[in-house]
């Protein structure tokens, strides 16, 4: 056995040893082909092996340790139109030079996403609506957290810290996320609320976004209701990269006295300094953010620091493995509504005092293998600590800790090129510690399986299902709740292409969300009267079913259309309110809704793409079928306007954002909170804008920004009873070399 | 370059609407209805089972009790409560003027409402007792309707409060 166990060893150290040896580089520059200018972030990927990069400030890349064969080599940044160099032979030692010129065609570039399916692949090959975000659109509009920037894509609104697609989540106070938030891949909610922690997404860090919309519990399990956001960060680059980021802004003095509260300016300032390099087959990325908000709202103010580390290392040309930590520690003004609207920038009295501490972290592992050019795995582990506590005047009033660990094993299998299988097992152990929650462990376990079949080249057909076992125990394996343990998820989707410019698609899929441990267990006296906060460990998952069909149309080179007709089904909705019989106030599910509408988006490009819009509009029909009402907190009408122009160093985005007027909120919140003027509400409709000088282009690796959201100083309350910012004038400086 | 003006001139004045504005100062006189609740001398309650107490308006007339707790927790209410829910009236007085701001509309059922103890998990509605109501003034057995209008207050509505002989409960 010895004998046995030393040969392994020696083998695989020989195989590393002669794999290492046997290798190649390439490395090369990226230009934009009309103006010769250096592109930054371009993703340079040897297809079939682990290896890739992206291009630095001055568009160059360097990719180590190809082993030796032939590759296809591909070259994308959102915005081009991506290129691939066919063929290529890496030979031992070699080091070849390729120097790309991409075209910017924003229409027609296949842009490559990997949430819908759980793998890379074209935007074109997806059966539901997909939307991205780039990180370049992140600098621009300054954004300093996540829901930030969801704001600006086509049918998503939020509602304060609550994410809506498509009207899937309307305004739960807080606790049960409907939308569920990846990070590389991994659930990011946290353990007690079961809500997505904006706040300590590395928002610096991001490559892209990716927003699929509709249930996707079929591939991700719970919380996936409405919809999923995937936010992929930045993989370490070959060359040495420095990233620093400033920003300042300074919020608009109230244009009424009543709200003008203080007698000093109000600013917003933060930023980050990361640094990247590569040293044999270590990779590491280590970033440190601040940031500081006066607010322009009283005890509304944040102090916030981030520690972001990525560690990677290339067993070979086939394996990789990395190490991600994310750090936050947050102190926050609790601001909850406003004292009235007369004085709106000012919360009701009782929380005048009041802050919340919390430190937030998560460490995540992953391996990934490719056995074959048809077959390749992951392993991805994420363990994600979230620690808060509020305090009034000094006093610590409540606290909670969540510690949820995941592991997530993957299997990608080519049968033919046309017919792909994708499966995996997924199992999870989470615990909750709160003197308002109790002490509650929890423990899941799943596998998913998806077949996507190309029969011809113009038709793809995709199926899959998801089994999910979930438990919450009153203690440690005692007492499990009565909610049901098991759901399965199918789905179904088709892709057919009759044209080259033309797409059409039809899906159904299945979504879940467990209940939270905040739903389930939450047990206090509230500020209003001695009415008490009860749990009910009886809740069912929310379910919902989403059906969409949609047409995609390239028009002309630089016309294109997508048309999207979508129904969500909604089942056991969780509401918290007064149980009359009680007398209490419970969670249970009480809502069976239909949310139907439909989603148009065009791109146009002019002046050979000089100027380029990006419109949308999204009509939702949400109706609370229980009462036969419209549901609460679901705008109608989403309109969204997005102008960007290029005028040589000069970039500029204009963005204008339509949500109407919620018509239906919760009264008794209003009632009972209280809170004053809550029901004065008005429709969204902010316009903002950013003008950047991009020296990168001229090789100084500056950027210098001046971004003004809400131009117009347009005053509107997001959730009720709060004062949505006023006109503020950033200005940032990058730098990247 | 036209459009690089046009555009953002055009979405600006799409957004010019202004919004949300504090109101304007309020009216003099709220609107609803005041008068005076008469406390019988030397019928005030021991101190701990007064928890609360509120004058109630009732748009509904008669109640039980699933008509009280829905009535003040459904959506819109018809049983509303001064002062708010969790706030008292003050103790031990002979007499306390009030003025109960309320939207347009007829209160068949308008009387006070004493908050026996907090423990409302255990007790439920039936921490609550109604210990007077505004009568009719014809027929002083029954409760006395008020219409509520939108341009002035409704004076008058006094209400004689006995805590040792309160009246029939209504749940």
């Amino acid at each position: 056995m010895k004998n046995f166990v030393f040969n392994t060893a020696l083998i695989c150290l020989l195989y590393f040893a002669v794999a290492q040896a046997q290798t190649g580089s390439i490395s090369g520059t990226i230009t934009d082909a009309k103006t010769n200018e250096a592109l930054t972030g371009v993703n340079v990927i040897v297809k079939g092996t682990t290896r890739g990069s992206t291009t630095n400030a001055l568009g160059n890349y360097l990719i180590k340790k190809i082993p030796i064969g032939t590759f296809d080599i591909t070259f994308s940044l959102i915005g081009y139109i991506s290129d691939t160099l066919h063929h290529v032979t890496i030979r031992p030692d070699s080091a070849q030079t390729f120097h790309i010129q991409l075209i910017q065609n924003p229409i027609k570039a296949e842009q490559v996403v990997v949430t819908a399916s759980r793998r890379e692949q074209s935007l074109r090959e997806v059966p539901v609506s997909v939307s991205t975000i780039s990180s370049n659109k992140i600098a621009d509009h300054v954004s300093v957290r996540l829901d930030d920037e969801l704001r600006y894509v086509p049918g998503v609104n939020m509602m304060s810290d609550q994410v809506n697609i498509r009207g899937s989540s309307g305004y739960s106070r807080g606790v049960g996320s409907r939308v569920l938030i990846l990070i590389d891949g991994l659930p990011y909610i946290t353990g007690d609320t079961g809500e997505i922690p904006w706040e300590t997404i590395p928002i610096f860090q991001i490559d892209r976004i990716e927003v699929v919309k509709g249930a996707g519990s079929t591939l991700y399990g719970s919380s996936a209701l409405g919809g999923v956001i995937n936010i992929i960060t930045k993989e370490i680059s070959e060359l040495p990269e420095t990233r620093v980021r400033l920003f300042s802004g300074l919020y608009t003095k109230p244009s009424y006295k009543q709200w003008d509260w203080s007698e000093n300016n109000r600013f917003n300032s933060g930023g980050f300094i990361s640094y990247s390099n590569r040293v044999g087959s270590f990779g590491y990325l280590v970033s440190i953010s601040r940031m500081v908000d006066e607010s322009y709202r009283v005890n509304d103010v944040y102090h916030r620091w981030g520690i972001y580390s990525k560690l990677s290392y290339q067993f070979s040309e086939y394996q990789s493995l990395a190490f991600t930590t994310n750090f936050q520690w947050r102190k926050h003004g609790n601001y909850f509504w406003w004292k009235s609207l007369s004085e709106a920038t000012r919360p009701a009295d009782s929380q005048l005092s009041g802050e919340v501490n919390s430190a937030r972290g998560n460490m995540s592992l992953a391996y990934k293998e490719i056995l074959s050019n048809q077959f390749f795995y992951s392993i991805k582990a994420i363990y994600f600590s979230n620690f808060w506590q509020d305090n009034t005047s000094g006093q610590v009033n409540n606290t909670a800790a969540s510690h949820v660990t995941q592991i997530d094993a993957q299997a990608t299998y080519s049968i033919t090129p046309k017919h792909t299988l994708t499966g995996g097992v997924v199992a999870n152990y989470d615990r909750v510690f709160s003197d308002i929650f109790g002490n509650h462990p929890g423990f899941g376990a799943g596998f998913y399986l998806q077949d996507e079949f190309a029969p011809m080249q113009s038709l793809r057909l995709t199926a899959g299902i998801r089994y999910d076992w979930q438990r919450v125990w009153r203690e440690l394996f005692k007492s499990p709740t009565a909610t049901s343990p098991s759901q399965l998820n199918p789905k179904v989707g088709i892709v057919f292409s009759p044209t080259a410019t033309t797409t059409l698609r039809a899906s159904y899929g299945e979504g879940y969300r467990y209940p939270s441990v905040s739903e389930l267990f939450t047990s206090i006296s509230t500020s209003f009267s001695q009415i008490r906060i009860v749990e009910n460990d009886s809740l069912k998952p929310e379910r919902s079913k989403s059906y969409e069909i949609g047409v995609s149309q390239l028009l002309s080179e630089n016309f294109s259309l997508d048309l999207a007709l979508f129904q969500n089904d909604l089942y056991d909705l969780i509401e918290g309110g007064v149980n009359p019989n009680r007398f209490v106030i419970q969670f249970t599910n009480v809502t069976r809704a239909r949310i139907r509408g439909l989603e148009l988006g065009t791109k146009i490009d002019l002046f050979n793409h000089s100027l380029s819009t990006d419109l949308s509009y999204t009509y939702i029909d949400p109706i609370d079928l229980t009462q036969n009402t419209i549901l609460k907190f679901r705008p109608r009408h989403l309109f969204y306007a997005s102008v960007a122009a290029e005028y040589k160093l000069l970039h500029s985005v204009i963005d204008y954002r339509y949500v109407s007027r919620i018509e239906a909120i919760d009264e008794n919140l209003v009632r009972l909170a209280p809170i004053v003027d809550g029901d004065n509400r008005v429709a969204c409709s902010v316009v903002d804008m950013s003008l950047s000088y991009n020296l990168i282009r001229i090789g100084v690796p500056l950027t210098v920004g001046l971004t003004i959201k809400n131009l117009t100083n347009y005053y509107y309350a997001e959730l009720i009873g709060n004062l949505a910012p006023p006109r503020t004038y950033y200005l940032s400086l990058e730098g990247n070399w | 370059m036209k459009q690089l003006i046009i555009i953002p001139i055009c979405l600006t004045l799409i957004a010019c609407d202004g919004g949300l504005a504090p109101p304007p100062p309020k009216p003099p006189v709220e609107l609803g209805f005041s008068g005076t609740i008469y406390y019988a001398p030397g019928s005030w309650p021991p101190v701990d089972s007064l928890v609360n107490l509120m004058i109630f308006a009732s748009q509904i007339y008669p109640l039980d009790s699933s008509l009280v707790s829905t009535g003040l927790f459904s959506d819109p209410p018809t049983i509303f409560l001064y002062p708010q829910i969790g706030q008292s009236l003050s103790f031990f007085e002979d007499s306390t003027s009030y003025s109960f701001p309320l939207k347009s509309g007829t209160y068949k059922y308008i009387g006070v409402l004493q908050q026996l103890s907090s423990d409302m998990l255990t007790y439920g509605i039936r921490v609550f007792r109604v210990v007077g109501f505004y009568r009719d003034p014809l027929i002083p057995s029954q409760p006395g309707s008020v219409v509520v209008n939108d341009t002035s207050q409704i004076e008058g509505i006094n209400i004689n409060v006995d805590f040792q002989n309160p009246p029939a409960q209504p749940f």
